[in-house]
């Protein structure tokens, strides 16, 4: 048992499809690991490799869209910024074309250009005009910013040196975050430059961002050179808060890169907005935070384990399948040969026998008619001296004669056991003629014979002798087992729509494990005793001979019990032929 | 030893003189009229020459004819002869087909006198 149980312990889980040097049991298990192995390998490997190729494609395919979306947005934020500030220069450009110094110092007058500016352009907080010495001469808005000095200010120098100038993001004397469109013009008579002031709010810069907001949108704001933040940013604080960028574009162009904020990546564009000091920076969502990348990885890993388990399944199916017909072939293949060669040794010893009787019966024949002669003419010498003591050397010279042609004959009785004459048979009626003989062998030794005959049994096609001698054959072989006192149970039934059956069991010592596989061997004989010493030849003609009726005997035996053999044939009916077997 | 009624004359066909020989002395002994040959030619010779037997016991295996080709000139040559094949290589096959050919019975050597005698009877009467 535990040679056993480590010898399960150590079957090697993949050992090809042959698995030759394994005890069966062993070799089948193997072959099924192996199909096992195999046939996952071939059905999962290209699946798994497809689906990671997919996930790695589209996980590409993701991040360029997403880099292509940043790109957009950015450029779209900053043509809406850069439209909003023409357009706002433009107006600025033609107010302070069409008017001069004096014109605009008229309050009333800056008003109502004010109030004309205001309804094109949003966000327009103040409009005033700053003379050449830096004092504010007039003013429009709602803070108290009239005479204010702005000599000192840097959005007025910057002013004075460009014709139109659009200021950093700076707080000021109102003391609240904005920015200045400034344009200069220089007076005819005193021939120094005035400026023409427009202040906006951040607030305005803030909704102008704001329509580039997307589902994928991070953040978007406006940044100065010096990390200055020029409008709203959602992660890092409101305007004139610090942030510093890690790389910037050198020219006008989007520069976009990949960057981490709280483990997560996402893609950011830097852009600068022409004549202005600002950079646009647009956080966009990475691929992997997108709805859309969660919904193809939860979509791929749901096909992929539906695909492993149907897969699996099939495959540890197939694979048990497989290796059951493998097993089934190959025990059929043992068994046909097995029979092949049982029923080849039969036949070579039905030959082998067949000579050596032949040959031995003519010298035996020539012994015998001496021995007789013999004993026909000491028979007539009643005056011979050694009459009677030649007559019984001679009785048993002729009783060694008999015995030798019994011997002769039962191995003839054995090669011919291959000839048979079909006719429709009744088997209870041959067990009935059959038992007729030995009822008396089996009374004088006390043993009961029971019988259990089916009494509609289904005739088959056979030979009658030879069936005889089957029975005779088992049924003696019953009653030597049990010697004395003992019971033999005889049944005879249809086993089904296709078979009769005859089971002949018997109460005697039984057949050990070892011996049954031999009794039906030619000359394997367990009647070892002097007195009823067994040719080994009875159960050998039986199975010859029920094999070549067309039926089977199997035996089964347990020591201490007894012994079943269970003869089967089939039922003949209009149409069968009753076919006879050839290979015994 | 027992006289019989009828004194039947017996060939023994055998190639084993020694066997024919001495079982033609025995059937003697018992009143039986008997000749031992050697084979076929000896047997048709014997035929030829005006030797009749009632009953002809024929081995099968002989060198040259045959037990069997042997039975057909005994039957051409008379069909009333009876025939008892006496063989050591006896098979049912061949006895089969020496009754289709009128063969009275099929005997295995060796074969017990008295055995031997009832069949002779019955084939002499016959």
């Amino acid at each position: 048992m535990s040679e056993n149980l480590s010898r399960k312990a150590n079957y090697p889980l993949f050992c090809g499809l042959s698995g030759r040097d394994l005890c069966p049991r062993a070799r089948y298990r193997c072959m099924r690991n192996s199909l096992l192995i195999v046939m996952l390998a071939i059905t999962l490997v290209p699946l798994s490799i497809t689906s990671g190729l997919n996930f790695i494609q589209y996980q590409q395919l993701l991040r360029e869209d997403s880099q292509a979306n940043a790109r957009w947005n950015a450029e779209s934020a900053k043509a809406t910024i850069t439209a909003y500030l023409e357009k706002l220069e433009a107006a600025i450009t033609v107010v302070i074309d069409t008017h001069t110094f004096e014109d605009l110092s008229d309050s009333k007058r800056l008003e109502h250009i004010f109030r004309q500016l205001k309804k094109e352009h949003q966000g327009l907080v103040d409009l005033s005009v700053v003379g050449p010495d830096g004092i504010q001469s007039a003013y429009v808005g709602p803070y108290r910013l009239a005479g204010k000095d702005y000599s000192d200010s840097l959005w007025f120098h910057k002013a004075l040196d460009r014709r139109m100038y659009v200021s950093e993001v700076f707080t000021g004397f109102r003391n609240i975050p904005h920015f200045v469109v400034a344009a200069s013009k220089k007076d005819p008579y005193s021939e120094q430059y005035w400026v023409l002031r427009a202040s906006i709010d951040t607030e305005t810069l803030d909704r102008f961002l704001a329509l580039a907001d997307t589902d994928a949108l991070e953040d978007i704001f406006l940044l100065n050179d010096s990390g200055i933040l020029q409008s709203a940013s959602r992660y890092h604080g409101g305007a004139m808060k610090n942030f510093q960028l890690t790389r910037k574009p050198k020219q006008n162009d989007i520069l976009i890169f990949e960057e981490m904020r709280g483990g997560s990546s996402f893609y950011r564009a830097v852009s600068r907005i022409p004549n202005t000091p600002w950079l646009l920076v647009l956080d966009q969502q990475g691929a992997e935070a997108r709805k859309i990348w969660h919904l193809f990885k939860g979509r791929l890993l749901l096909t992929l384990i539906l695909c492993f388990f149907v897969s699996g399944g099939v495959v540890v199916w197939l694979a048990r399948f497989l290796a059951a017909k493998f097993r089934e072939a190959d025990e059929t293949r043992d068994a046909i040969l097995s029979e092949t060669e049982h029923s080849n040794k039969l036949a070579s010893i039905g030959r082998l026998a067949a000579g050596v009787a032949h040959e031995i019966n003519n010298p035996l024949a020539i012994i015998g008619e001496k021995a007789g002669l013999m004993q026909d003419l000491v028979g007539l010498e009643q005056d011979f001296r050694y009459r009677d003591k030649f007559l019984d050397q001679l009785a048993s010279l002729q009783n060694a004669v008999a015995r030798a042609r019994t011997i002769t004959h039962r191995l003839l009785g054995f090669a011919r056991r291959m000839e048979t004459s079909l006719t429709l048979v009744q088997l209870n009626e041959i067990l009935q003629e059959v038992l007729s003989f030995l009822e008396k062998d089996a009374a004088y030794r006390n043993i009961h014979i029971i019988l259990q005959l089916q009494e509609d049994l289904p005739v088959v096609r056979a030979d009658h002798g030879q069936l005889q001698q089957v029975f005779l054959n088992v049924i003696n072989n019953a009653i030597d087992a049990i010697r004395n006192d003992g019971e033999i149970h005889i049944t005879s039934r249809r086993e089904n729509q296709k078979t009769v059956m005859v089971a002949i069991s018997d109460t005697g010592p039984g057949i050990a494990p070892e011996i049954q596989k031999n009794i039906f061997e030619p000359f394997f004989t367990t009647k070892g005793n002097e007195e009823k010493k067994g040719t080994g030849l009875g159960l050998s003609i039986t199975y010859g001979l029920v094999q070549k009726m067309g039926g089977k005997i199997e035996v089964s035996s347990e020591v201490g019990i007894g012994t079943t053999f269970i003869i089967t044939f089939p039922i003949y009916s209009e149409g069968s032929d009753g076919e006879i077997n050839d290979r015994a | 030893m027992v006289k019989l009624m009828i004194a039947h004359r017996i060939m023994i066909v055998d190639d084993e003189l020694d066997f024919g020989t001495t079982l033609a002395e025995r059937l003697e002994l018992r009143g039986f009229v008997a000749k031992a040959v050697g084979g076929a030619e000896e047997a048709m010779a014997a035929l030829a020459a005006g030797w009749r037997p009632d009953v002809v016991l024929l081995d099968l295996m002989m060198p040259g004819v045959d037990g069997l080709a042997t039975l057909d000139l005994i039957k051409q040559h008379d069909p009333k002869i009876q025939v008892i094949i006496l063989t050591g290589h006896g098979s049912t096959e061949s006895g089969i087909i020496g009754m289709q050919r009128g063969l009275f019975d099929y005997l295995m050597k060796p074969v017990d006198i008295g055995e031997l005698i009832g069949r002779i009877n019955e084939a002499g009467t016959r």
